[in-house]
């Protein structure tokens, strides 16, 4: 096992490598001149190149972009104040660690109480379809499901937003702290509660669909072997068949693609955080890739990649542990 | 008991060796077990209808509500966006279809200048038609020149058509009104479905025809080659979808702008689709993969390989077919998901811009300035073109869903 991990680990490594190549290469493409458009329109050209000389941006030949992916790659684990810095962002040298760590909060409140709900909603419709199969609330729930499935979120979020913002006036338009307020750390958040509640609704529905249909597959599955078929044989309770023989081992899939979340948790919804106005990350990656801020788009780009390489491995993990008929090799 | 009913299973294989089993239902084979010997003398299996598995699988697409639905949402939708412009243009005569200009006219008459803005902004709006939106915005002055010394006075009538036209009610000539720009909402809805249809299409395209070869290699021949392409996947897969598409719309963006020759504001919306198929086939393949792994195992294989078929033949005349019915599932729920990308850059500024149209541009009024206010004032521009995008993608799904229940050879139902 602890040799499986260490391969899967050094494997992970080889692989963010080549996923930073393809993004910094694809970043150094873009004509977007950060050092232009930021400078100043009196700005003189031998002052532009000088900046650029400086942010290693000045030679766009195949080598230039291999020795700025270097250079990129050697500020990565500088480290500031006891912190890494994951490099330093062109927009004001914040170190970019620090920036990402900003968007977390907002962007992991929501993620998260959005996957609680999901859950909680969810894996209950998911058995009702399965136990109930073919019958009239199985189509129903699918249907219903495959329409949360379908909706777009910048569509879904904006018809929500009409609707309890500006129709119903429940909620505010947008925006994610109170000006009036000045509290910080938890009481921030939780001050701002009632901005988060719109988004977190959203992301809930439109994820709902993939878990449910997810929990009705496991379920069906499991219900159609043959413990079951004894369980019920030895004059079992449906009920009790349900709860606590199928249910269980449904849970595996569950259980695994608990680590597969990790990332959704930590990443931000780009598009949500956007129409609801919420600083998140999301919305600082937005704003922040239109600007061409080169060490900020690697550093997000690659805590995502990260993040999902390690959301795999642990999921493949989990499964071993979860389950015991899976060997890892 | 009088009545026996017998089920029987009909076995075919037809030609390119695949075989199907099913078994056909009561009703249609209720064999009288006692009855006289007139029915004996007949032959079993006249009794039994025998069917092709196309026709098995299309009769159990049929069977579920749910993917006929879907069918016809799909048809519905390919009518409306390309047959519609055509009837629509026969029932409401249009000037000009697509087209987009501003002609400023003025002329010189003995009273002094006349100037107006003669509109040709969309479809159907004439210079005597009836403003909708109540925007006149109409501006007098006099003033007075010296024209060869002489004092002439000059009336000056401003009638600023183009507000005329914009954020107008819905009307017999545009049913569902003119958005911000003036367009008519109508036909801009039918004509971004084409783009948004046919971009998908294109987009699953690629990304199966990447697949399948990456994935057939992959598991046909094993070994190093496998292990370089699944590592290919593994890179791939690792890369994050949306920030990566915001990458390469920001660079596209700036292609633009400093004027590269090839790419356009009109074609851009294709080369991201393009790239997004590019880093998107992994999933394809790992599927053919999967299912050329166990297949290549079976005898028929080895018979391919003891008739002396080149490698080429038995992958892909041999291996692929029998991967068609997943193959096939996985495109249609994928036109879906490539319908959801392709509005999404859109509705980013990515993709499709005005005076081009998609689904997703025309829910692009909400990223501008005031959006949000005018958007809440005039739905009907907006929630036309999200039910389209909701129709669609929903319309491909249960497409996907029933074929695959309907090509499943276990299902029952």
């Amino acid at each position: 096992m602890l040799k499986y991990i260490v391969k899967r680990l050094a494997l992970s490594v080889l692989i963010l490598v080549a996923v930073s190549l393809i993004i910094y290469f694809l970043v150094r493409l873009m004509p977007i001149d950060f050092v232009a458009s930021n400078a100043g329109m009196n700005s003189e050209p031998e002052t532009l190149d000088k900046i650029r000389e400086q942010l290693g941006l000045s030679d766009n030949s195949f080598v230039g972009i291999i020795k700025g992916y270097f250079n990129w790659l050697g500020n990565l684990f500088e480290v500031e104040n006891g912190v890494i810095t994951l490099g330093k962002s062109f927009d004001g040298q914040k170190p970019v660690s620090q920036i990402i760590r900003q968007g977390i909060p907002t962007s992991f409140v929501v993620a998260f109480i959005a996957t609680i709900f999901e859950f909680l909603i969810a894996i209950p419709l998911g058995i009702t379809a399965a136990t109930h199969q073919y019958s009239f609330r199985d189509y129903l729930i699918t249907v219903l499901v495959m329409v949360g499935i379908s909706l777009p979120s910048f569509f879904f979020g904006n018809v929500f937003k009409a609707i309890f913002a500006d129709l119903l006036g429940w909620f505010p338009v947008s925006g994610g702290t109170d000006a009036s307020q000045s509290t910080t750390g938890i009481m921030d958040v939780l001050s701002s509660f009632r901005y988060y509640i719109l988004p977190i609704f959203t992301i809930t529905i439109l994820s709902l669909g993939g878990r449910m249909r997810m929990t009705r597959t496991n379920m069906l599955e499991v219900l159609n072997s043959d413990y079951i078929r004894t369980a019920r044989a030895k004059g079992l309770k449906e009920s009790k068949v349900v709860t606590k023989h199928a249910f269980r081992n449904t849970l595996i899939p569950l259980v695994t693609t608990l680590a597969g979340l990790i990332p959704s948790l930590f990443s931000g919804a780009i598009i949500t955080e956007r129409i609801f106005g919420l600083d998140g990350i999301g919305t600082t990656a937005l704003t922040l890739t239109n600007k061409g801020d080169i060490p900020f788009i690697m550093g997000y780009n690659m805590f995502l990649a990260t993040l999902s390489v390690l959301g795999i491995l642990l999921s493949d993990i989990m499964y071993a542990i979860v389950d015991p008929r899976v060997k890892l090799e | 008991m009088d009545k026996k009913t017998v089920l029987l299973k009909a076995t075919r294989l037809d030609e390119k060796g695949t075989s199907a089993t099913e078994v056909i239902k009561n009703e249609e084979i209720k064999i009288e077990a006692n009855t006289p010997s007139e029915e004996e003398n007949v032959p079993l299996d006249k009794n039994i209808k025998l069917m092709s598995p196309t026709r098995m699988v299309i009769r159990r697409f049929f069977r579920s509500k749910l993917s006929v639905i879907g069918l016809i949402m799909v048809i519905g939708l390919f009518l409306f966006s390309f047959a519609g412009p055509i009837l629509y243009h026969v029932i409401v005569p249009a000037n000009d279809v697509v087209g987009s200009g501003y002609k400023s006219d003025v002329t010189i008459s003995e009273n002094g200048f006349d100037a107006w803005y003669e509109n040709l902004m969309t479809r159907g709006w004439q210079q005597d038609e009836k403003d909708e939106s109540g925007r006149w915005e109409n501006t007098e002055s006099e003033f007075i020149v010296i024209v060869d010394g002489e004092e002439v006075a000059i009336k000056q009538t401003l009638q600023k058509f183009e507000k005329d036209s914009t954020l107008a009610r819905p009307s017999a000539l545009h049913p569902l009104g003119t958005d911000k720009s003036g367009y008519d909402v109508l036909s801009r809805l039918m004509y971004g479905g084409r783009v948004s249809l046919i971009v998908s299409f294109l987009a699953v395209f690629i990304i199966t025809v990447l697949g399948v070869v990456a994935g057939g290699i992959a598991g046909y021949f094993g070994g190093v080659i496998d292990n370089i392409i699944m590592r290919i996947c593994d890179i791939l897969m690792c890369l994050p979808g949306i920030p990566i598409l915001l990458i390469v719309g920001v660079l596209l963006n700036g292609w633009i702008s400093k004027g590269y020759g090839f790419i356009s504001g009109e074609s851009r919306i294709y080369y991201l689709m393009i790239f997004i198929s590019c880093i998107s086939w992994p999933g394809t393949a790992r599927l053919v993969r999967g299912q050329i792994l166990s297949l290549r195992e079976q005898e028929y294989m080895v018979a391919a390989e003891a008739m002396g078929y080149s490698t080429f033949r038995r992958i892909f005349k041999h291996l692929i077919p029998n991967v068609m019915p997943q193959l096939i599932v996985q495109m249609t729920l994928g036109l879906g998901s490539m319908i959801i990308y392709e509005s999404t850059l859109s509705y980013l500024g990515f993709g499709v811009k005005a005076p081009n149209t998609a689904w997703g541009t025309i829910l692009n009024l909400f990223e501008e300035a005031n959006g949000f206010e005018i958007a809440m004032a005039n739905p009907l521009i907006w929630v036309p073109a999200g039910l389209c995008i909701v129709i669609a993608v929903l319309g491909f799904n249960f497409l996907g869903d029933g074929l695959r229940d309907a090509l499943d050879p276990k299902a029952r139902r």
